[in-house]
């Protein structure tokens, strides 16, 4: 694995880099670092491990959340991203290493910490044979709610959620959307510090998606930290400060979503639809005066990384090279997340 | 915490609330289903077989069966919603799934179901007494004392089906713990015929199961004042109770523990 942060907030630092092309690169980031290194982190995870059974599922992983932060966990299905937040939210008692969440030891302080954040699962944990007013009613009742407090409370989620007049329909009469923004409405009626989100926007259609961006938008603003795993690499570029990119248990790389661009990709990229013995060719270095950073082939398809297309096409004609198919855009989170991960299923 | 604790703590009671709030959906068909089972075994065997039989030294079979058919709705609440309402809610409803990304220990969620299997056998308990009363079959005021009876055997079925319910990996084998374990029970916990005509072993077993006691409580309160006997029984179902709660705590940490 080539790069193993450790828990040093300092390495946020490298947000001088330009803004995203993606355009994503989150607002606080600089605030962020600088409030990291003097109020002690809102998780912190050194060596963290988790096995099941023989199966390694996170393999010694150490990060540094600042509070108010939004962090992301990208990675590939399996990658050990639920496992990861699980113990963040002392649902399973990790395998070694350590991990304090809000200041507090995961396997010593679980109530406490558990009182004080809000976790959205993968699985929709609702009940389902409760209303949906009488899940948030429910739920805010174990955070020592009264009855009248958790009511207002679950009314003006349920408005922020769009779920207005749903209050009384059963489980089943939800779509999986609804019931998605349920789980995140209940997620916030103890009015934590801390959330957990492990893939909050799947299955939600894009209205849905931009309101819950919204609203997360919102919360940070609010001082609150967010922890989130996402399959979607618009969202992560959106809203997260940083990201750690895991790979088989481990984090691979972990950077600001610009950082990661620059550092996984360049600024832009084209892609050269070509025969294998063109693609051969693409692939010399020599050829492009070193405008070319970082290269990826895959299948009839090479991706040319570059902080300039138009200067890489024209000394592409120079050289003779055909580029007539190609696609020219700009680098992404996408981009660094295959180059990391690979770009086929089986790798 | 330990698990007698978390019985009195604020969490238990709000478990029990969440029950009573998915249960009131479907209540009337619930009271029915728990009701005309031991009803009509009562007035079969009470009615039908009573009128050939009369059990030496015991009274009518209608009024020795009464009390056998009480403890049988009792056993019925206690057990058949801790095995298979509490599997459901483990694994398929999200019931404990939600609760515990909230601050609520396992053992308070066991405490609550316990506190509502009490309750659904005291009220199907009373209700299934108040049917028997129609037959004069009551002749005591200490009958107003079987819903403690009640409520104790009620838990005294609770905790170990919901031990049970913990530990079964598929549903349907809890068919097992209901075939070998609690239908069993009716024959020798002192239910439809007297034990002691039975072989001294048979009566030993019977005499441990919580059935023997709960029966042999309720059959003594419908007809005069606790005897020592009756206090025995009440004993034993306490101390049962009791003990049996320390049995699932590991297998509450595994699955709801962290
Ligand atoms: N309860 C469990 N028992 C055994 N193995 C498990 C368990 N939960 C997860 N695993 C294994 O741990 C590894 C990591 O799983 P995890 O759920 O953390 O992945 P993930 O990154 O969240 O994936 P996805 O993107 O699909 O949600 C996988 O190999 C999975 O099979
Ligand atoms: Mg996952």
């Amino acid at each position: 694995m080539a790069d193993h942060p450790g828990p040093s907030l300092e390495r946020g630092t490298s947000v001088s880099c330009p803004r995203g092309p993606d355009g994503g690169i989150p607002r606080a980031t600089m605030q962020t670092v600088c409030m990291a290194s003097q109020l002690s982190p809102a998780v912190a995870a050194n060596g963290l491990t988790k096995s099941y059974g023989p199966l390694e599922a996170v393999r010694g992983i150490s990060f540094a959340i600042a509070p108010s932060e939004c962090y992301g966990f990208l990675g590939r299905n399996g990658a050990g991203k639920t496992t990861t937040m699980k113990m963040i939210y002392c649902r399973i008692a990790r395998t070694s290493g350590t991990l304090d969440v809000l200041g507090l030891d995961a396997a010593v302080s679980a109530r406490e910490i558990k009182s004080r954040i809000g976790v959205v699962t993968q699985e929709n944990a609702l009940d389902q044979e409760l209303t949906v007013m009488e899940n948030l009613l429910v739920y805010g009742s174990f955070f020592g709610l009264r009855q009248a407090e958790a009511e207002k409370r679950a009314r003006s989620l349920l408005a922020m959620m769009s779920l207005t007049g749903k209050e009384r329909a059963k489980y089943k009469e939800l779509s999986g959307g609804m019931r998605r923004r349920l789980v995140i409405a209940r997620a916030l009626v103890n009015e934590p510090e801390l959330l957990v989100l492990d893939e909050p926007t799947t299955g939600l259609d894009p209205q849905a998606r931009l309101m819950v961006w919204e609203t997360l938008n919102g919360l940070r603003d609010r001082g609150l930290t967010l922890i989130i795993t996402t399959h979607y690499m618009e969202e992560a570029a959106r809203l997260c400060d940083r990201i750690a990119v895991m790979e088989e248990g481990r984090i691979f790389a972990e950077d600001t979503p610009a950082g990661l661009v620059q550092r996984f990709a360049a600024a832009e990229v084209l892609e050269v639809i070509a025969e294998p013995a063109h693609a051969d060719a693409l692939a010399q270095t020599e050829a492009f005066d070193g405008l070319v950073r970082r290269r990826e082939r895959h299948g009839d398809v090479t991706y040319l990384y570059t902080d300039d297309n138009r200067a890489l096409l024209a000394r592409m004609a120079q050289a003779g090279l055909d580029s007539r198919r190609h696609v020219a855009r700009v680098a992404t989170l996408e981009d660094v997340f295959l180059n990391i991960t690979g770009r086929g299923l089986g790798e | 915490m330990n698990p007698i604790t978390a019985l009195v703590g604020r969490n238990a009671r709000l478990v029990f609330w969440r029950n009573f709030l998915a249960w009131q959906k479907y209540a009337v068909s619930s009271v029915a289903i728990n009701i005309i089972d031991p009803f009509i075994y009562f007035l079969a065997i009470g009615l039908g077989l009573g009128a050939y039989v009369t059990l030496t030294g015991h009274g009518t079979l209608m009024q020795f069966i009464a009390p056998g058919m009480l403890g049988m709705a009792v056993m019925n609440a206690g057990t058949f919603d801790s095995c298979w309402g509490c599997f459901e809610r483990l694994n398929f409803n999200g019931v404990y799934e939600s609760m515990v990304t909230a601050p609520v220990d396992p053992l308070e969620i066991a405490a609550g179901e316990y506190l509502w299997q009490a309750f659904r056998a005291i009220l199907y308990g009373t209700l299934f007494l108040a049917a028997v009363a129609a037959f004069g079959l009551i002749h005591s005021w200490w009958v107003l004392a079987c819903p403690l009876v009640f409520a104790l055997g009620g838990m005294a079925f609770a905790v170990p089906g919901f031990y049970v319910a913990m530990i079964v990996a598929i549903q349907e084998h809890l068919f097992f713990y209901f075939s070998f374990v609690v239908t069993p029970m009716l024959m020798v916990g002192g239910v439809f015929f007297p034990l002691d005509r039975m072989p001294a072993w048979v009566a030993a077993i019977g005499w441990c199961t919580p059935l023997y006691h709960a029966v042999a409580a309720c059959r003594q309160l419908l007809v005069g004042a606790p005897t020592l006997q009756t206090g025995i029984d009440i004993a034993w179902l306490v101390v049962f109770t009791l003990a049996m709660m320390f049995v699932p705590r590991r297998v509450l940490r595994r699955k709801l523990g962290n």
